[in-house]
């Protein structure tokens, strides 16, 4: 392969949001030759490290080195060492032109106060980095919370990148005017002065080559090779350069992470709930327009609220929850992402919202689940949702009975949206009502919208254009599904659906 | 509670009259005025969906009587200055202690570090 391509990146992104990622580069970046993979996403774009950092659906964005068809594997260890050696390593010159397109969009990041920031949030934050999802991910998570723990420690000489490694430079010098005579001199020297780091190589095999060789083994070899060779050393704990090799059934792929921490990790969240990343896709799919009203009736810390509001400021914001301590949560994370002129709180029960009917363009929430089921006042009334959403034809007067998807559905005005995060099992109860309808829920016509390609099964067919009112948009009150996105919570799935306001009940 | 959200919330105690539980009286405690940045083209947007009077109403409540006309003006997108007006009492006043009563039954909900309490005891709801 010839020299990098500076335009060319990846991002990984959390199962299921690979759809969001690839709309999301195309519409924020421009980004071409954009291609999906799982729990991955290609593009090429022409885009400053600050526009990168935006990406709000994935969770790293590397440099993109080097993207093969996967090794072919054979059972000598030591022939595909070698190979994958010489895939990841190849010419020396190969490692100068990496080196000075890394300087550039690094250096870059310096300047726009990024490393400092990222420090400070490391700070801020070292529990509650999140990780793609896969099936080392307790593995990475401890990793990664001794690296910040370093982090932690180090902030301050971190902060200070520059001259650490200026002070390496005479180091570097020594190295590589002997070994890389090459390029790069004549057009910059400054860089080539510096082309000598700490590195280090982060390896994660999987499918057959796993079964031949380790991660361990991999990432030792290759990077043995690139110290003798380029003169690097390796730094586990706090290397200048992290080299990424992914190798699997799919692809060889070998990149460098653009920064130190996860886009998944924003600066503007003090306490994260949901997962960033799952909570701006949904607040994308709720189609936020200017001067809208937006409601999450359960809102806990806040988490969407907060992704939306920083996305798509121009409209107002309203977050109810019942328990004070989540209350105090989302609070402090509003204040300290300077929101609070978009984002209002109350304290009230998704049972009773005092708001008006059809006064809300958007509501978006995160239906609780899992740990926050046990915590909330709220959570044995929950799995009884949709047996009362069945019941609703004719219960509809029974005060005592909690409709909270009814209530949801009262607020919203006609035509709006509605995008909730469902666990497995409330997926499957609606899935199941759904089904019942019969008729229209076989196949779903493709979406015009691209994320539709993620829709998981016929869910996503919309009774407007099908004969059949669905059972579900009865229960509902006129709420049409328009499209169901399985999305990874790490340990457990989830399902967002949307759904549109057709018509106000009754009609 | 900035006022917008006062224009939005009604008491819900069962048995009210259709419509009743609002608008809620402020009996406000603390007050803040917040410098929020003005944006015409959303202050605009906002006004066919406020309740206009339970505003005015709010507003000369908390010693803004004079900033809000009658009802909107009619060419209000074009009118900065009572755009700005409007702005300022939606977005910029806040309740930051106090309570809400219900007009019809009484019930007071207090408002706490800014957030209004609407949640109903057991009894009640």
């Amino acid at each position: 392969m010839a020299a990098a391509e500076p335009g060319r990146f990846f991002c990984t992104a959390g199962r299921g949001l690979e759809p969001f990622l690839a709309q999301e580069v195309r519409a924020r970046l421009g980004a071409t030759e954009v291609e999906c993979v799982s729990g991955k996403v290609f593009f090429r774009a022409a885009a400053a490290p600050g526009e990168l950092r935006k990406l709000r659906s994935g969770e790293r964005l590397f440099l993109l080195l080097k993207k093969h068809s996967p090794l072919p594997v054979s059972g000598n260890r030591g022939k595909m060492l070698n190979e994958i050696k010489g895939l990841v390593i190849g010419e020396p010159k190969y490692w100068l032109d990496i080196i000075s397109v890394w300087r550039k969009l690094h250096g870059h990041e310096g300047e726009t106060d990024d490393v400092s920031q990222e420090n400070a949030l490391a700070l801020k934050r070292k529990s509650e980095e999140e990780t793609n999802t896969t099936s080392k991910r307790q593995k990475m998570e401890q990793v990664r919370a001794v690296l910040s723990e370093e982090c932690q420690v180090e902030a301050g000489e971190t902060c200070g990148a520059p001259e650490r490694m200026s002070s390496q430079e005479c180091w570097i010098e020594s190295k590589t005017s002997s070994e890389f005579p090459s390029k790069g001199s004549g057009e910059n020297p400054a860089v080539n002065e510096k082309l000598s780091f700490s590195f280090r190589v982060s390896c994660r095999c999987s499918g057959v080559i796993a079964k031949i060789l380790t991660s361990q083994e991999v990432g030792r070899a290759i990077g043995i090779t690139l110290a003798k060779q380029c003169g690097w050393h390796a730094d586990l704990r706090d290397p200048d350069l992290e080299i990424f090799v992914h190798l699997n059934d799919v692809q060889s792929v070998v990149g460098i992470p653009l920064f130190r921490l996860p886009l998944a990790n924003r600066e503007y969240i003090k306490t994260a709930g949901l997962r960033s990343t799952v909570a701006w896709a949904m607040a994308s799919l709720a189609e936020i327009s200017a001067g809208a009203l937006v409601l999450d009736p359960m809102c806990g810390l806040g988490t969407i609220l907060l992704e939306a509001a920083k996305e798509w400021p121009e409209a107002c914001y309203w977050g109810a929850d019942i328990s004070d301590s989540q209350l105090e949560g989302a609070d402090g994370n509003i204040r300290t992402a300077g929101l609070m002129d978009k984002i209002e709180l109350l304290k009230t029960s998704v049972k009773a919202l005092p708001l008006p009917s059809e006064s809300f363009d958007s509501v978006i929430s995160d239906i609780p689940f899992g740990k926050k089921f046990k915590t909330t006042n709220d959570a044995q009334l929950l799995p009884d949702i949709l047996q009362e959403m069945e019941r609703q034809r004719d219960d509809r007067k029974d005060q005592h009975l909690t409709f909270v998807l009814p209530v949801i559905a009262r607020v919203l005005r006609v035509g709006g949206t509605l995008v909730l995060l469902l666990s497995q099992e409330l997926h499957r109860r609606v899935d199941g009502l759904t089904k019942c309808a019969g008729g229209d829920s076989a196949e779903a016509s493709a979406d015009s919208n691209s994320r539709a390609a993620s829709s998981v099964d016929g869910n996503s067919s919309s009774s407007a254009q099908g004969g059949g009112e669905s059972i579900l948009s009865r229960c509902f009150g006129s709420l049409v599904p328009e499209g169901v996105h399985a999305v990874s919570l790490g340990k457990t799935d989830a399902f967002i659906h949307k759904y549109r306001k057709v018509s106000a009940p009754g009609n | 509670m900035k006022l917008l959200t006062h224009n939005l919330l009604s008491s819900h105690v069962p048995g009210l009259r259709p419509g009743g539980g609002f608008p809620l009286r402020i009996e406000a405690a603390e007050v803040r005025v917040r410098p929020v940045p003005f944006n015409a083209a959303f202050v605009s947007r906002l006004v066919p969906r406020l309740r206009w009077d339970a505003l005015r109403e709010a507003a000369e409540s908390l010693g803004h009587p004079s900033e809000l006309p009658p009802e909107p003006l009619p060419d209000y997108e074009a009118n900065e200055e009572f755009l700005r007006r409007l702005h300022h009492v939606l977005l910029e006043v806040e309740v930051l202690e106090g309570s809400l009563q219900c007009p019809d039954s009484g019930r007071r909900f207090p408002i706490s570090r800014g957030v209004p309490n609407m949640l109903l005891t057991e009894e009640e709801a």
